[in-house]
């Protein structure tokens, strides 16, 4: 392997991913860098028939293809010098020294030594975990194992929102189908971690609750609306699906919400005065807040206030429901 | 107590499935630990010298709530043993002091508060009984109490294990000879041959959590069958025991009102309800924790699905309009069964009791004496 020889990117078979974890590369600072001063470190390849198969430089070749560049400096392996485990092993080395995995690529990898090189998980555990740093557990394990046998479009989602481990595992808890009809819901949404944990939630127990497709849900016309209204930015869309799915979720609550918000409206408030009830309907209690800033309006507030107690619709927010 | 260890007939049976005994080599000597591996004679026992380091070993399995029900361990307990209910904080509560015999519960309920409030997940009997009963004694003696309630069901099921260990056999006699006590037996379980046989002098109620056939199917793993309680509790009643039943947890789910009016009805069918001293209504309530925990252990649950908020003691509960909804048609139900029937609502605000009796116990205090008057009114008869 010591000598560097330059090989053909024809004879490279580059549809060979034996040894390769990549997924969704930035090819962006490699493509400037070997434009700028062409390839600083040879890739390697071994001998496969009357091809080569790559072992550590899939980004680099795909780079210098792009380029239309048509050798590569190349370090061999002879086919059946080294055992394809030891070089995969040497891959993800390279890789780790040189740029690190992504959520999804650490998947792959995983995947790759679990159901492919058939490494026990105990040892996976033990030895590819921290390497990958990742904390030495099974549950650690599962996740990432889940996340490798997702769909393309879940695991571009993942990485681009780095998507957290707890709402991995609730990702991965759905089915095709339904992380399908999830992602056509998210994706125009912008979500942190916490707002994604509450949807997922939120969806989970609607469909759980009334026995539907988890599409069914994503596709009613109230969230239909929400996602289409192209005028809203992703943030009020995020806030108005969170409401439609509370909404959906939680019935009552919603019910006895809509009778407050009824009854305030009635009560014709100043908009500088604010009259909010307890967050989860536990007591009657009322908070009432006032914005002001002149005396003048500070006594005109009050002043409105004072006939408060007179209207109906007031007595009635107060009065007993028993 | 002798006298009950020794009345306990050889090799009981057990309605669940116990893989091991560990005895921890301090309560080797205890005649509890004895009678207990006696009556468990085909399970095995091992000796252990350092309880931490098993109850580690349980903690790291997958399932160690799952495991640890399924294994017994005995050892001493060198603590108070008698403690106030701790009850939840900003609500109504009734004043009960609980007792720690056994915690655990070989019964698995998919709500049970047990599942994230326990750090040893195994089936812990404690067999030092002589220094519990002094505590209690000691407790009983120490001032002028009117009217106390104490129980055994607060960590733990009362009877789940009363065919092989004698929890009755030594409370019952040991209260009937009190008279500022009165003993409560809440249960799931239709575990009541050796209540039979015994003289409770009615200083005993023995009380059963309630729920439709349903949610017992659902919910209620490895306890008994609806019929099975409600014979149990007529046996007792038979047997001049003041009875008890906890529609607690409520559970909103499809057909409940219908669910809860069968259970009620079908009660009422078997149960002479002048015999009943109380009858407490809690909707399903639960501490942050449990949920993540429950759904781990159950993830075909539906319990987590109805419309429940964190309330003022951080607890989530279902939407007050609904628990009001619930309880208000539970007592029409009761009320309907038997109008003097002492209902009370567990762990509520006073706006809850207002909205649904349209009166108060002004505080927990207050709750406690009218529990009190309700004794007094059955002891004088």
């Amino acid at each position: 392997m010591k000598t560097i020889r330059m090989i053909s990117l024809r004879q490279i078979d580059l549809s060979d991913e034996t040894f390769s974890v990549n997924f969704l590369a930035d090819l962006q600072g490699l493509r400037s860098s070997i434009q700028e001063i062409g390839l600083i470190q040879p890739v390697i390849l071994r001998e496969k028939g009357d091809r080569y198969q790559i072992v550590c430089g899939f980004r680099r070749i795909r780079v210098l293809g792009e380029l239309q560049i048509p050798e590569a400096a190349s370090r061999m392996v002879r086919e059946n010098d080294v055992e394809e485990f030891k070089l995969f092993s040497l891959a993800l080395h390279e890789n780790l020294t040189t740029r690190g995995f992504n959520a999804v690529e650490k998947a792959l990898a995983l995947d790759k030594l679990i159901h492919y090189f058939r490494i026990d998980p105990t040892v996976a555990i033990r030895t590819y975990l921290p390497l990958l740093s990742l904390e030495t557990n099974e549950k650690i394990l599962k996740t990432f194992l889940s996340l490798a046998r997702m769909e393309d479009e879940v695991k571009r989602y993942v990485v681009k929102e780095e998507v957290s481990r707890s709402n991995i595992r609730r990702l991965a808890a759905f089915n095709t189908e339904e992380r399908k009809a999830i992602l056509s819901l998210i994706s125009c949404l912008k979500l942190g971690e916490n707002r994604l944990r509450e949807i997922l939630i939120l969806l989970e127990e609607i469909s759980q609750r009334d026995q539907c497709l988890l599409k069914e849900i994503v596709d009613r016309p109230e969230l239909h609306a929400i996602v289409s209204h192209k005028e809203l930015t992703p943030s009020q869309r995020t806030d108005r699906v969170k409401t439609a799915l509370m909404n959906l979720r939680f019935p009552r609550r919603h019910q006895v919400e809509e009778g407050f918000k009824q009854k305030k409206k009635a009560l014709d408030l100043p908009p500088s005065v604010s009259l909010q009830h307890d967050p989860h309907f536990e007591g009657k209690r009322l908070k009432m807040e006032l914005q002001f800033e002149t005396l003048e309006e500070y006594q005109s507030l009050l002043a409105e206030l004072f006939t408060l107690p007179e209207k109906k619709a007031f007595q009635k927010m107060l009065e007993e429901e028993n | 107590m002798r006298a009950a260890l020794r009345d306990m007939a050889q090799a009981k049976r057990i309605p669940f499935e116990i893989g091991k005994i560990y005895l921890d080599e301090d309560a080797e000597q205890d005649r509890v630990a004895q009678t207990l591996i006696r009556n468990l004679s085909g399970v095995p026992v091992e000796t252990i010298r350092d309880k931490r380091f098993l109850i580690k070993q349980f903690l790291g399995k997958p399932d160690p709530l799952s495991a640890g029900k399924k294994n017994i361990l005995i050892t001493r307990f060198y603590g108070r043993r008698l403690k106030s209910c701790p009850g939840t904080s900003r609500h109504i509560c009734c004043g009960y002091h609980v007792i720690n015999v056994i915690t655990n519960c070989p019964m698995d309920c998919s709500y049970c508060v047990l599942q994230g409030y326990l750090n040893n997940p195994l089936l812990t009997v404690y067999s030092n009984w002589d220094d519990l009963l002094e505590e209690i004694d000691a407790f009983l003696s120490s001032g002028p109490h009117a009217l106390l309630r104490l129980g055994t069901g607060e960590l733990s099921d009362s009877l789940a294990l009363d065919s092989v260990l004698p929890v009755s056999q030594i409370l019952v006699p040991f209260f009937a000879a009190r008279k500022n006590a009165v003993l409560e037996l809440k249960t799931k379980s239709a575990e009541i041959d050796h209540l039979l046989s015994l003289d409770h002098g009615g200083r005993t109620v023995v009380s059963w959590s309630l729920n439709p056939l349903k949610m017992i199917r659902e919910e209620e793993r490895r306890t008994a069958s609806l019929d099975e309680r409600m014979e149990a509790a007529r046996k007792c009643q038979e047997k001049g025991y003041l009875l008890g039943f906890h529609f607690d947890p409520i559970i909103d789910h499809e057909g409940w009102e219908r669910g809860y009016e069968e259970t009620i009805s079908f009660l009422f069918r078997r149960i002479d309800p002048r015999g009943v001293a109380w009858i407490s209504l809690g909707g399903f309530r639960y501490p942050p924790q449990l949920k993540a925990i429950a759904r781990e252990r159950f993830p075909n649950t539906r319990i987590f699905l109805g419309e429940l908020f964190p309330g003022r003691d951080a607890k989530f509960r279902y939407l007050q309009e609904i628990r009001v909804e619930m309880y208000r048609k539970l007592v029409g139900w009761l009320r309907e069964a038997d109008p003097d029937l002492f209902i009370y609502l567990c762990m509520e605000s006073e706006e809850v009791w207002n909205r649904v009796f349209g009166w108060s116990p002004t505080n927990s205090a207050h709750l406690n004496r009218l529990f009190e008057e309700r004794l007094k009114g059955f002891l004088r008869a």
